[in-house]
């Protein structure tokens, strides 16, 4: 087989299912984003959605994951009845095209490949990500369409980063890893 | 007279490109135009990759490399694309959920003809007639959460019938149904098969189920070659079913235990038209000359309920008055249909939900003031697909987890974790990943890690869904073994009787929200109305012996009896 | 059964449920856009009301939304006092002028302008959440992928958006079904017995059997898809989107109208520099 493009592994393929993919990928972040967050105070909470485009990254690319993200936060808004919040929505889209991205590394999470490498250039990939994310794109088109006071959106989006950093490593790093090593290829089984 | 092929495998050999194996080998195999196929075999076989080759989704959807000729209509299958082979082929999937994709019946039903840009107007009468076909013009609108299994095989069913496709190809077709709705739909095959004249390919391993009604031919297959091309007939004479670990019809196998012949017979492959006079004198001899058995002591009573009900909304009972007890030791089987209220008991047991009326007590005591935690030492349950229980990757971890979690000790853990692993025959893999495990393997891993909390009371959904005969009885021959030997007492939520007439003592009946049965399975299973209300079906021993003037029930107690006494020897 | 979701799978009997689904669309996204562009309260009070009228007009049960309702209005107010409290001067920074109204102290002064802005403010996103609940609320998701279809947008993105609402409930499901398994094996979600961090680590016991047999789906459904010729061709059509009626055609002038209004609106902000917020005084 021939290698693929760094392009192309960004793109990823678009066929039937790439798309079931990410529509799976975006029912999850729907589901996980209105029932699966772990409450911290009363109005704050983490949620764990964020871990599904890391998902549909590895095992279809970050253009795929970024969709699934963004899709997934429209359908969210959808089921929940929050109303469509479209800054947040292509803030999510973008940090699905970073951490989506694990395959343009080398990280081949099907084929149980997730090294400490791996896990450093991820960790890294996260925290600029959501930076530019949540700290970026999401305030810039907050001031943008409904106006705002700047510090505080842009202090919104601090917290809404350091929430999804913390979702993204503490939970994103084990799940990879245990994800990875149910892909391994078994050797040398012997009983004893 | 010269009848047309609509398939035509040729020397045909297919090996997929993660594999170094080849999965099919030497397939020669004609299907005519207007005949009704069984293509039989365990798991693994090949069936499912030779059905892949037959509609298309190899080499489309698969890569790997193929020799050999394999036509359709006429056509070599590789000068095709997957679009036309779908107006040839039309193909019912297995899993009847994941291939609804439409978000009501009317629109998976014209899925089709959507994606040919069909316009609306000329699609309505279209989706109406197909609908109409397989009787589910009334339900257009409904969408797929509140349909049954065979509801929407039916509507996956209509949505191939638009075009005027030759052959219909069902890949297992009764995995997902209750007994009942398993009948209806062989019967429903069989109908399109008479009236539409369409040729049919059905892949199963539930030989009895599928003859039913006839079929023209069987294949069988087995390590990716065809091993036999014969008849129904020919095939339960013989001693195939046995060698390929495909489970016998049960009233063959109770006629041949008790020593007849079949030989000579004329056509043995339905029981309820089978000359039975030859054998008449054989089978009363032989179930008259064995004593009956003592039943079991009965032990203490863990769990009782009393008069239970369960609503999500006051004044909409899902379920009521349910009054049941669980002793030490037993194995119940909990049947009924989809929605009879089977799941609702199970969530209750397990402490999900609670009883909104009467009362429900572990060992004499109330539950309610116990959590889901701490149930889940008393009571353990074990979901149907083991993916949704494994979360880790080493063996020993995944069984040892509920007891880290409740902070125990290491070496405490260690020691418990020894033992249930020697307990299910897993202490030589315990350092496995998890990925090399096979289905049992995993099954077996998944109930260890329920095991390792001690409970009394282990409760099973399904656990031998989907399966084969030789996975089946690999993992009920471990269930017995952990009754019999550890006393655990077992609860099965099943559709399969041929599970609880072979390995339960008692079944619980549900029905619309209620228990409307509580007794020995061979009792329940010769009440026509319990049968009807359940959704369960009268096995083929019950035919036989009313045919022959037996009590039914005694006899399928004897035939059962016989059958576990060959299995332990 | 609708698992307590807010969107409907299966169409209404009012007015706006009747609509095709190409309709409700570009009515929603004139809207949105009318939304972003103007802080100018002529312009969004008119939507406001008209989103009330349509939100009650749909006949829905409110008393389910109520939560949805009070949360939303709940977290806006506490954002404008956020604002309020970060910069008391956002009026002026707006209009150039200040005039004072009251003062708590030296910093925390009240002007009508800071007033003006904070309430056009929280106009403008009320009437944003109502289009949007009013939207939800009129659509389904199969009329809502042959609406987005309708607007261009290549129909294997439309799918995804159609796939997703097919199976959220599956999901759904089957995310109960192992976290109470998980739990009974003794992962412990109370906020009362365990901190943040304990319990985002036992989640994950939760969500890696969920993503695996999420994702174990899609085989099947791609095999599903592709055998009844999905991607066959460049164009789609679709069962769900029914020919537009003569409702249609009355609210495709209103939307016609309104997408005119949208450009000249923007292009004149652009050109002649329109304030971005409004200021009658």
């Amino acid at each position: 087989m021939k290698e693929k493009t760094l392009i192309q592994k960004f793109l990823g393929t678009w066929n039937t299912k790439t798309i079931v993919g990410v529509a799976i990928g975006a029912a999850l972040f729907g589901v996980l984003m209105n029932y699966g967050s772990i409450r911290v105070f009363t109005n704050t909470s983490l949620t764990t959605a964020m871990i599904v485009p890391v998902i549909v990254g590895a095992l279809f690319g970050p253009l795929p994951a970024a969709a699934a993200a963004g899709i997934g936060n429209v359908i969210a808004d959808l089921i929940g009845g929050w109303g469509f919040w479209f800054d947040w929505s292509i803030g999510n889209a973008v940090l699905g095209l970073f951490v989506g991205a694990l395959p343009l590394y080398g990280a081949y999470i099907e084929d149980g490949i997730f090294e400490l490498k791996h896990m450093i250039i991820y960790a890294v990939v996260v925290i600029v990500g959501t930076a530019l994310a949540f700290g970026l794109v999401t305030p810039f088109f907050t001031y943008l369409w409904y106006g705002g006071e700047l510090t505080i959106t842009l202090y919104q989006g601090v917290v809404g980063s350091v929430s999804n950093i913390i979702v993204l490593l503490v939970a994103g790093i084990p799940v990879l890893k245990v994800l990875a090593a149910r892909n391994a290829k078994a050797s040398n089984l012997r009983r004893e | 007279m010269s009848r047309k092929p609509v398939i035509e495998f040729k020397d045909f050999n297919f090996r997929y490109k993660t594999q170094t194996q080849a999965t099919l080998h030497d397939i020669s195999l004609t299907i005519y135009e207007g005949e009704k196929v069984l293509l039989l075999g365990a798991s693994g076989c090949g069936k499912s990759t030779l059905a892949h080759c037959v509609n298309g989704l190899i080499p489309f959807s698969f890569n790997g490399e193929m020799t050999g000729s394999l036509k359709v209509a006429g056509e070599e299958t590789r000068e095709l694309s997957l679009f036309q082979m779908s107006g040839h082929i039309g193909t019912v999937l297995q899993d009847s959920d994941a291939q609804f994709v439409g978000l009501s019946v009317g629109e998976d039903i014209a899925y089709a003809l959507e994606n040919d840009n069909m316009p609306r107007s000329e699609m309505l009468p279209k989706v109406y007639n197909s609908a109409k076909i397989v009787d589910m013009h009334r339900f257009l609108e409904q969408v797929p959460y509140n349909l049954s299994g065979g509801q929407k095989q039916r509507v996956a069913l209509a949505g191939i019938m638009h075009d005027d496709v030759k052959l219909l190809l069902f890949d297992e077709p009764l995995a997902a149904l209750d007994p009942m709705m398993g009948n209806f739909a062989i019967e429903l095959i069989d109908r399109i098969h008479q009236d539409y004249g369409k040729t049919i390919l059905i892949i199963e391993h539930r030989f009895e189920d599928v003859l039913h009604r006839s079929v023209d031919r069987v294949v069988l297959m087995d390590d990716g070659r065809i091993v036999a091309d014969t008849t129904p007939q020919e095939l339960l004479l013989g001693s195939m079913l046995w060698e390929y670990s495909i489970r016998e019809p049960l009233y063959i196998s109770a006629l041949k235990q008790a020593g007849c012949s079949l030989q000579m017979a004329k056509d043995i492959t339905d029981v309820r038209t089978m000359d039975l006079s030859p054998y008449e004198q054989q089978v009363r001899t032989d179930f008259e000359q064995t004593a009956v058995l003592e039943p079991k002591e009965p032990g203490e009573v863990l769990i009782e309920a009393e008069n239970v009900g369960f609503g999500y909304e006051q004044g909409r009972p899902v379920l009521s008055d349910v009054n049941f007890k669980i002793r030490r030791g037993e194995r119940i089987a909990v049947v009924g249909k989809n929605g009879a209220g089977k799941s609702t008991i199970a969530k209750l047991l397990c402490g999900i939900i609670r009883p909104t009326e009467g009362q429900i007590r572990f060992k004499g005591e109330d539950y309610t003031a116990l959590s889901i935690r701490e149930i889940g030492e008393q009571l353990g349950y074990v979901m149907q697909n083991p993916n949704q229980m494994i979360v880790k990757d080493m063996i020993s971890e995944e069984i040892g987890l509920g007891l880290s979690l409740r902070d125990r000790p290491q070496d405490e853990i260690e020691k418990s974790v020894g033992e249930v692993l020697k307990m299910c025959n897993l202490y030589e893999m315990r350092h496995w990943p998890v990925s090399a495990l096979s289905y049992g393997q995993k099954k077996r891993v998944t109930i260890a890690s329920i095991l390792v909390m001690n409970p009394d009371v282990i409760i099973l959904d399904e656990p031998t869904a989907g399966q084969d005969y030789r996975v089946y009885t690999e993992i009920m021959t471990f269930l017995e073994q952990l009754n019999a030997e550890f006393g655990k007492t077992i609860l099965f939520i099943t559709h399969d009787m041929h599970l609880a007439i072979e390995y339960t003592d008692r079944a619980l009946v549900f029905s619309e929200g209620t228990c409307i049965g509580d007794d020995a399975v061979f009792k329940i299973l010769s009440d026509e109305d319990i049968i009807q209300r359940a959704h369960l079906k009268e096995t083929s021993v019950f035919t036989l012996a009313k045919r022959l003037g037996l009590p039914a029930d005694e006899f399928t107690e004897h035939f059962i009896k016989a059958e576990r006494r060959k299995r332990s020897a | 059964m609708n698992n307590g979701f807010i969107i409907n799978l299966i169409p209404g009997e009012t007015f706006l449920h009747k609509l095709s689904g190409t309709t409700k669309v570009r009515l929603f996204f004139v809207l949105i856009i009318y939304l972003i562009m103007s802080f100018d309260i002529r312009l969004i009070l008119p939507v406001f009301v008209a989103g009330l009228l349509g939100l009650f007009s749909l006949k829905t049960d409110v008393a389910a939304l109520r939560y949805i309702i009070v949360f939303v209005v709940a977290m806006n107010i506490l954002n404008i006092v956020l604002y309020y409290l970060a910069n008391p001067h956002l009026g002026e920074l707006y209009f150039g002028q200040e005039t004072l109204w009251f003062q708590f102290t030296d910093h925390y002064i009240v002007t009508y302008e800071e007033v003006w802005f904070l309430m056009s403010r929280l106009l403008k996103m009320l009437a944003t959440f109502l289009v949007s609940l009013v939207f939800i609320l009129s659509i389904t998701p199969s009329e809502m992928a042959a609406g987005l279809y309708n607007c261009g947008i290549p129909y294997k993105i439309c799918t995804v958006v159609e796939l997703a609402f097919r199976y959220i409930p599956d999901i759904y499901r089957d995310y109960q079904n192992i976290k109470v398994s998980m739990q009974a094996r003794g992962v412990e979600l109370d906020s009362r017995k365990a901190g943040v961090i304990k319990r985002l680590k036992q989640t994950i016991l939760i969500l890696i059997p969920l993503i695996i047999t999420s994702f174990d789906r899609v085989g099947d459904i791609s095999n599903a898809m592709d055998l009844r010729g999905f991607g066959k061709g460049r164009k789609r059509s679709y069962y769900s989107e029914h020919e537009a009626t003569a409702d249609d055609q009355k609210v495709k002038i209103v939307y016609l109208l309104i997408a005119v209004f949208d450009v000249l609106y923007i292009a004149a902000k652009i050109i002649y520099k329109i304030p971005e917020v409004w200021y009658p005084w």
